[in-house]
């Protein structure tokens, strides 16, 4: 049952990817509510699915729940700020991470996890400041490209259909402010599911995890206290996630524990 | 029955003889009333600064006489008007009146402003347009809705002032609140300024080399006018500004500008220059969120619109096409009916002459009478069912006009009709 709602999921999400790159091909774009209706459709499956994973023991079931809350995201991006171009990049990972989750294999690993429920509303709620953060990327590199293109005048694709600059830089704004918060809330829940003895982190990742922290506490200042906008505020949020992944990377290639749920 | 349109459009007349004829919402009545008078059952008069067109249905051979003469009167000296227009009837009446709504018709390919136009045509005319006309405008107005929605005919920005509101939409959120600021006086500013101010943007300053001009123009805009040197100082709050003066040089320099534009805390600064020669120094747009934009830009946004709309056309040929013959089936009925119920009268006036004449000579009894009666009644009337059937499936299928005709012709009913 698990798997037959993550292929729905998966179909719903390649057909929706396909409609939102069919203009980037030269074919006339899809209706809005097609394009709003299958993401939304895929989710239903998704949440389904996912729900029949807690608690949540392997990569495999995070990167699901990463790529359902980038297919949210994706939503209230096109619903709210009527940015569609963003699932440009937000479909192809979703179903990229849905089909990555698949391969890995969904079913609990091993032996039965005891991971309870304040665990699991630490790996949610991280997951969706991580999938926030990621959003803020997005809204960020498709400033810089629409940037590119009114400041060079070029007057193709990226012009015609990606979203005005003010639009997008509002959309990293409101991604890095909400997703701060998020993701501290996700390192308090952390901790307090350490202490209680809930799980075992090693020092480098609490030390490594507090700089990515404190990298991205710096990004919301600058675009909050500052306060930078456009070009500046888009670099800051590129540079932001590239030191989450990067850190990630480095934690995964050097103490690979079996507790992260990343 | 006919439908007929007679006018001149942007393609067969020049501006200096178009805008002679084009009317006023105050001149349309009395001109339509004057050629009603030469004999149509109705009229509607469409009239742009592109064209002017008098649809009529059922109109008799002086109509289009008084179509001319009017517009002639108009052209003054002794050109005529007809040298400059068109005549289309029937189906290829409606289908241009399609045509025309979709915006295929138009000088920019797709425009959407026509629609509203033949909606105010049909509006000032409705009171004399009579019942065909009636159907004929609501459902051109409907052709040219269904085509924008279901094609690319009306997609990105076709002109440099529409193009300019398309790039300045790339940059703002929402147009509607900013302020825009003109610099000089030429008419493609304005053209441009009107088609922002249709967005809700706001012309707070209008800046001019000639301080009188510029309070023409403000005052049209209700905004405030300043001399050319004070305007530098305001590139710190305009969102937009349009250039457009007559310097043979530029006039937007780095220097001037620079120190404003620096006070703008990292707000994006639009500066559309409609000027030939240009009125911006290029070196400014590599100021910070600065986007330069000049009149070979704009027109290169216009040209790529007007491409992409020109693959739509076979499309929106298509629906106009499927359109005017459901049009045609539908008048085809209309005329139908009449044609029917006065087939039906004369040959019910020839059974009941000739049954009479025969009754008289028979001497039958009253029950051989209704005999006989009835057997007049029934031959007429299968007689009479093939080519009702026929006649109306042909009309049901879009071909009823021809073979309407054929039988006013072949029963004599034309002759009536001339009578």
């Amino acid at each position: 049952m698990i798997l037959v709602l993550h292929l729905i999921a998966l179909g719903l999400y390649a057909v929706g990817t396909a409609l939102v790159l069919a203009p980037y091909a030269g074919l006339r774009a899809a209706p809005r509510a097609l394009t709003l209706a299958l993401p939304l459709l895929g989710m239903g499956a998704h949440v389904i699915g996912l729900a029949r994973l807690t608690p949540f023991v392997g990569v495999a079931p995070t990167l699901s729940m990463l790529a359902l809350f980038m297919v949210l995201l994706q939503v209230a991006s096109e619903g709210l700020f009527r940015a569609p171009a963003v699932g440009v990049f937000t479909g192809p990972l979703a179903t990229g991470l849905v089909g990555l989750a698949l391969l890995i294999g969904l079913a609990p690993e091993g032996a039965p996890s005891t991971r309870g429920p304040w665990s699991i509303l630490h790996i949610t709620v991280s997951v969706l400041g991580l999938a926030m953060l990621a959003l803020a990327f997005i809204a960020a590199a498709l400033y810089l490209l629409q940037f590119r293109e009114l400041k060079a005048r070029r007057f193709g694709q990226v012009f015609r259909l990606f979203p005005p600059l003010e639009r997008l830089d509002q959309l990293n704004h409101l991604s890095l402010v909400l997703g701060f918060p998020t993701v501290t809330l996700g390192v308090l829940l952390g901790f307090g599911v350490q202490y209680a003895g809930g799980a075992s982190v090693d020092a480098a990742q609490v030390v490594w995890g507090m700089l990515t922290w404190m990298v991205l506490g710096w990004a919301v200042g600058v675009r909050v206290v500052r306060p930078w906008v456009g070009r500046r505020a888009a670099f800051a949020s590129i540079a932001t996630f590239a030191a989450v992944l990067l850190v990630y990377l480095a934690l995964k290639l050097t103490a690979p524990g079996t507790q992260r749920f990343l | 029955m006919t439908i007929t349109v007679l006018g001149v459009n942007h393609r067969t007349a020049p501006l200096e003889v178009r805008e002679r004829f084009a009317h006023g919402p105050g001149e349309i009545p009395g001109s339509l009333e004057r050629v009603l008078a030469a004999g149509a059952r109705g009229g509607v008069l469409l009239s742009t600064c592109n064209r002017t067109e008098f649809y009529l249905s059922d109109p008799d051979d002086a109509a289009p006489e008084a179509v001319w003469a009017l517009l002639s009167e108009r052209l003054g000296g002794a050109r005529r008007a007809s040298d400059y227009g068109y005549t289309q009837r029937d189906r290829e009446a409606v289908r241009h009146l399609y045509r025309v709504s979709a915006g295929l018709d138009s000088m920019i390919l797709g425009e959407t402003q026509i629609q509203g136009q033949v909606r105010d045509a049909w509006e000032l005319s409705k009171a004399r347009a009579g019942p065909a006309l009636h159907r004929l405008f609501q459902s051109a107005l409907l052709v040219g809705a269904r085509v924008r929605s279901e094609t690319g005919l009306a997609a990105g920005a076709a002109s440099a002032p529409s193009a300019a509101v398309a790039v300045a939409a790339k940059i703002f959120t929402r147009l509607a609140g900013r302020s825009a600021l003109i610099l000089g006086a030429g008419d493609i500013a304005e053209l441009a300024a009107t088609c922002l101010a249709s967005e809700g943007v706001r012309v707070t300053l209008v800046a001019n080399r000639t301080y009188e001009r510029a309070r023409a123009i403000a005052e049209e805009l209700h905004a405030r006018a300043l001399a050319l040197d004070e305007a530098w100082d305001h590139f710190a709050e305009a969102d937009i500004v349009l250039c457009s003066t007559a310097a043979p040089h530029a006039v937007v320099t780095w220097d001037r500008v620079a120190p404003a534009v620096a006070r703008r805390g990292g707000r994006p600064l639009c500066i559309l220059d409609l000027g030939v020669p240009r009125d911006v120094d290029p070196a400014v747009a590599q100021l910070e969120n600065v986007f330069l934009y000049d009149i070979d830009d704009l027109q290169a946004v216009a040209a790529q619109a007007a491409a992409q709309r020109r693959g739509d056309i076979p499309a929106a040929e298509h629906i106009v096409s499927e359109e005017v013959e459901r049009f045609w089936a539908w008048y085809g009925g209309l005329a139908v009916v009449p044609v029917l119920k006065e087939l039906r009268d004369q040959m019910e006036r020839v059974r009941a002459d000739e049954l009479e004449r025969a009754l008289r000579r028979m001497h039958l009894s009253p029950e051989d009478r209704a005999q006989v009666e009835h057997f007049s009644h029934a031959l007429l009337n299968k007689f009479l069912h093939q080519p009702t059937i026929a006649l109306k499936e042909a009309a049901g299928a879009g071909r009823g006009y021809g073979l309407l005709e054929a039988i006013k012709r072949l029963f004599g009913l034309e002759r009536r009709d001339d009578a």
